[in-house]
């Protein structure tokens, strides 16, 4: 009877949990920089690997393509999971090592609680750095999870993350600075001031056109003062020499 | 007689005070030209890189269109009052010639402010900030500005930071995306000009970073710029328009 039982024990001991928990991008607060051509930024996993205070959590980051054929056993900080060999030869690496103590559960209200992945530029090149947590190489897109470690046995992990697809920023010649139209200000003045200049040229064509006629003058014609002046000197002198020479 | 000489009289004193108007308004619009030209504001070297200087034009015709219109108003009134064909035909004549380059200078002035749209700087900003080929004088002079512009306003970009985010540009090649996915001038800074909180700046917490866009500390002494030439132009040309056909009535009425 103990040969059933310890042959029942054995799977046991080796399989990994399949925890509960898929990875997000951070909702709360919202972030200006959540998805950059080069970085994403997770949630924590808060209160999710409880239970594994001697474990190492890793964060796995791997092309969507390979999100299923990666293989638990893969140690961290080795060739086959080193950052600088990514995305070829090497389809996914481990990053980000903490431990629980670094995710205390629960989380203090008001406190952003996040992981940047690719925040760490000073390593990148530096393969003696295989657990650097450097920018993505390119748009993805990526899956990622979470896997506990005890020792270098795979204890806990959780569920693949949904595909992250990363920014590709355009080329700022695509930008069109073509005219949009002119504004209703504009059109007003133009218009309205051609209209106004028309009838000017118009009054003044007809000011030389009528120069000298009397169609327009009539009974507004109006004399200069100085000729009503001398009008009433000549009356003055034609009244006077009768006068004299009776 | 007496019907028509109130009439003239009533007609005469409305002509002068017209170009009474007339010469004080050219005077104020020749002192608002004056001031834009001598004082441009801070976005003046971003309006140079756009190697379109209408609306400097536009303020410079505004000068000299004032100075005659205050010289004709003058004109105006003596011919007005000493009822001379020939004075007032001067008048008439040199006030359309004055009349058409002002319209042309309010013209330009509301076609150039239309051409300053978002994108234009946007395009500029990409292209030039920060950009690293030496011995480009208006790179560094664009550089400068936008420097001040993020600084002063509080603001990020043209229309935002997701700018640098959404287009590659000549800060980018520079800057890589993951230390600086926007210039550090977008952070929220502290007295000493470095950044209250670098890692919230990058990550785009609300309260680390300015998230509005400058492009309206940009258009705001621009649309002040353009529309004060334009409109108050367009304003003393109607007024002009009254009073010279008041002036060809008067003109047509006097014998000869």
């Amino acid at each position: 009877t103990m040969l059933p039982l310890l042959l029942l024990l054995l799977p046991a001991a080796h399989a990994i949990v399949e925890l509960q928990y898929k990875p997000v991008l951070t909702q709360t607060p919202p972030l200006e920089g959540l998805i950059t051509a080069s970085t994403f930024v997770l949630d924590q996993p808060r209160c999710v690997f409880g239970g594994y205070e001697n474990a190492d959590i890793w964060l796995v980051v791997a092309l969507d393509k390979a999100a299923s054929t990666f293989n638990n056993t893969a140690g961290p900080g080795t060739p086959e999971t080193a950052f600088q060999r990514f995305p070829d030869p090497v389809p996914a690496y481990m990053t980000l090592n903490a431990t629980l103590a670094n995710y205390p559960c629960p989380k203090p209200a008001g406190d952003i609680t996040v992981l940047r992945v690719g925040s760490e530029t000073s390593c990148a090149q530096d393969e003696a750095r295989p657990t650097c947590n450097g920018p993505l190489p390119g748009p993805g897109p990526y899956r990622v999870k979470f896997l506990a470690l005890e020792g270098s046995e795979p204890v806990a992990e959780t569920a693949w993350s949904e595909p992250i697809m990363l920014r590709t920023a355009k080329s700022p010649s695509s930008i069109s600075t073509a005219d949009r139209g002119h504004s209703a200000g504009m059109i007003a003045i133009t218009t309205i001031l051609s209209i106004l200049f028309a009838i000017l040229l118009a009054g003044l064509v007809a000011m030389l056109v009528f120069w000298g006629s009397d169609s327009c003058g009539g009974s507004s014609t109006f004399s200069k003062p100085e000729s009503v002046t001398v009008r009433r000197y000549n009356t003055h002198h034609v009244y006077d020499q009768p006068a004299a020479r009776l | 007689m007496a019907k028509s000489d109130d009439c003239v009289h009533i007609l005469q004193g409305l002509l002068v005070f017209g170009n009474v108007v007339i010469g004080m308004c050219g005077i104020a619009l020749t002192a608002e030209c004056i001031y834009f030209v001598s004082n441009p504001h801070g976005v003046y070297p971003l309006l140079k890189a756009t190697e379109n200087n209408d609306i400097y034009a536009a303020a410079w015709i505004g000068i000299f269109v004032g100075l005659a219109l205050f010289a004709l108003s003058i004109l105006g009134i003596i011919g007005v009052i000493k009822a001379s064909r020939t004075l007032l035909l001067v008048y008439i004549i040199l006030m359309l010639i004055t009349f058409a380059f002002e319209m042309a200078s309010c013209i330009t002035a509301a076609t150039h402010r239309d051409s300053l749209t978002p994108s234009l700087f946007l395009k500029q900003m990409l292209e030039r900030y920060q950009r690293s080929e030496p011995g480009n004088n208006s790179d560094n002079e664009i550089t400068k500005t936008w420097d001040e512009l993020m600084l002063q306003n509080h603001c990020c970009g043209v229309l935002g930071p997701s700018d640098w985010q959404e287009y590659t540009s000549a800060f980018r090649l520079t800057h890589n995306d993951a230390d600086y996915p926007w210039p550090r001038k977008c952070c929220v800074l502290d007295a000493q000009g470095l950044p209250v909180n670098l890692d919230g700046c990058k990550l785009g917490v609300p309260g680390y970073y300015n998230s509005n866009g400058c492009y309206d500390a940009i258009s705001g002494p621009v649309n002040t710029h353009a529309w004060g030439v334009a409109w108050f132009g367009f304003a003393i040309l109607c007024w002009t328009f009254c009073v010279l056909l008041g002036t060809m009535f008067y003109w047509s009425g006097i014998e000869y």
